[in-house]
């Protein structure tokens, strides 16, 4: 992992360095992650973070890891790379809601009243979870009490910057510019 | 100056030391035994320490100083979001822990941010009522240095500061160590272990500094002993709260509730008098509770001729 540092007070920087090599340990994404930058100013006070993760896998069709059957009152999904099981069932649970989708057993679930073309054309993106991951060692990193935030995403580069009163337009170009240099674009 | 120790050996005439133990002025205070072994804590005068040390060897056992025993140490935190929980509060909590104090660990309400961390009134009041406070702090000297003194500056306990950045000295407390960052995970390496001892022994430095000076003006009575007498009591041996009786340098904190034990606490009988006549009795912040300060000779002679002059 590649790690860049610019800030104003050398010991808290390089302590920030070591805490966030924990928190990617701790939320297991310490091979995921391939560059972070910090740009830390306490006295200003602005707390910005770079990170840019490797290319996630593409999409997964459902049709490419289950088997979906029509019945009488629905569509069976039966798993067959359990790799995706708990990420499908909760795909299942977001779209359709817990009263529609019944997870008969580890592998099956019941998707009751919707129809088997809907179950088939639809796609899990791995990527997504990887960013939600991102964002939550952010989140555990940044000083608690900077919950002025502003964030950039892409695909696979998230930018945060942070700070306790008000956010000025210098630090969200800054942020804008960091986010462009580890190859990011707006989003 | 009483002194806190441990005993550790079998329970073969251990009968001698506990009769040792009061023939020198002394209190057990807690007897714990696991089959033939037993772990008593003990308070004895300092100056006889070599008696008592005789006595373990000639038994057998081993004993050790117990620095923060007898103590009630609040450590506190800016929050108790994750940023700095578990680690490294609770690390340190219970680090002091080893070394005989009992320990309470803290939030504040608003203590998060930089300029926005504050402290309220009520806060400093609740850990006021601990013998001695421990701030654990962050990793940025800018921050600590301009911000963060302001949280302990009128708190009128002992304050013992733990944060990263090697910081010379700070104001408003009475000692500080450095190079405890902001941490993801447990204390366990050896220079981590060496941070804990250092917290630890930097309190235990403040804790005898504050016995030396309660020492020029003692106690009525020793606390060991009022917790003798209270211990009895039906309420407090039923009592389901982990360490219902908690010695303080001054006083003890009695975890049963204030307004309904109030009159039977002060009826408690010590040396002729009753427990009212010296000591404070008041109910704790943290409910349920019953603090008791207890008040020095030169108090309680004050008042006892406060009372005399009245009479007359």
């Amino acid at each position: 992992m590649k790690v860049e540092v610019e800030g104003t007070d050398k010991f808290g920087t390089d302590s920030y360095v070591a805490l966030f090599n924990g928190i990617l340990l701790d939320v297991g994404l310490t091979r995921m992650v391939e560059a972070v930058k910090f740009i830390v100013r306490p006295s200003d006070p602005l707390f910005l973070i770079s990170v840019r993760t490797r290319k996630s896998m593409s999409l997964v069709k459902i049709s490419e890891i289950a088997d979906v059957s029509r019945t009488e009152s629905g569509t069976m999904v039966t798993i067959r790379d359990e790799n995706y099981a708990p990420r499908l069932l909760t795909f299942l649970w977001r779209k359709y809601g817990r009263d529609m989708i019944e997870q008969l057993s580890r592998l099956e679930i019941f998707c009751r009243g919707v129809p088997e073309h809907d179950i088939s054309a639809l796609e899990l993106d791995p990527g997504e979870e990887l960013r939600s991951k991102v964002l939550d060692a952010i989140w555990r990193l940044l000083p608690e009490g900077f919950k002025i935030r502003h964030n950039i995403s892409s695909e696979n580069i998230t930018t945060v910057a942070a700070t306790e009163h008000d956010m000025k337009k210098e630090w969200i170009e800054l942020a804008s510019r960091v986010h462009s240099e580890m190859g990011g674009h707006d989003a | 100056m009483h002194k806190v120790m441990m005993f550790d050996g079998g329970v073969y005439r251990i009968v001698e030391l506990y009769e040792l133990v009061e023939d020198v002025g002394g209190f057990v205070i807690q007897k714990t035994q696991i089959q033939v072994g037993i772990v008593v804590t003990l308070v004895v005068p300092e100056e006889e320490i070599p008696a008592i040390e005789k006595k373990t060897q000639e038994l057998g056992g081993k004993l050790t100083d117990v620095p923060l025993g007898g103590t009630e140490i609040a450590v506190v935190a800016p929050t108790l979001g994750r940023h700095h929980m578990p680690h490294p509060v609770c690390d340190i909590a219970e680090q002091l822990r080893r070394y005989g104090a009992i320990t309470v660990v803290m939030g504040l309400a608003r203590g998060k941010g930089r300029q926005t961390a504050q402290i309220s009134a009520d806060e400093k009041a609740t850990i006021e009522e601990y013998d001695a406070a421990v701030f654990v702090l962050g990793n940025f000297e800018d921050c600590i240095v301009k911000e963060k003194i302001r949280l302990f500056e009128s708190i009128e306990i002992p304050v013992l500061v733990v944060c990263g950045p090697e910081i010379d000295g700070l104001p408003n407390c009475e000692g500080l160590v450095t190079g405890v960052p902001r941490k993801a995970e447990r204390m366990r390496r050896a220079e981590e272990i060496e941070k804990l001892e250092e917290v630890a022994e930097s309190l235990g430095r403040i804790i005898t500094t504050r016995r030396r000076e309660k020492d020029e003006d003692p106690l009525f009575v020793h606390p060991a002993e009022i917790r003798q007498r209270i211990e009895s009591m039906d309420v407090v041996k039923k009592s389901l709260r982990p360490a219902p009786i908690v010695l303080h340098l001054d006083g003890l904190r009695i975890k049963i509730p204030f307004e309904e034990w109030r009159d039977s606490l002060a009826d408690i009988e010590v040396f002729g008098r009753r427990l009212e006549e010296v000591a404070t009795i008041s109910g704790a912040r943290i409910g349920g509770s019953t603090l008791i300060r207890i008040l020095s000779r030169s108090e309680v002679q004050a008042r006892d001729a406060r009372r005399s002059t009245a009479a007359a």
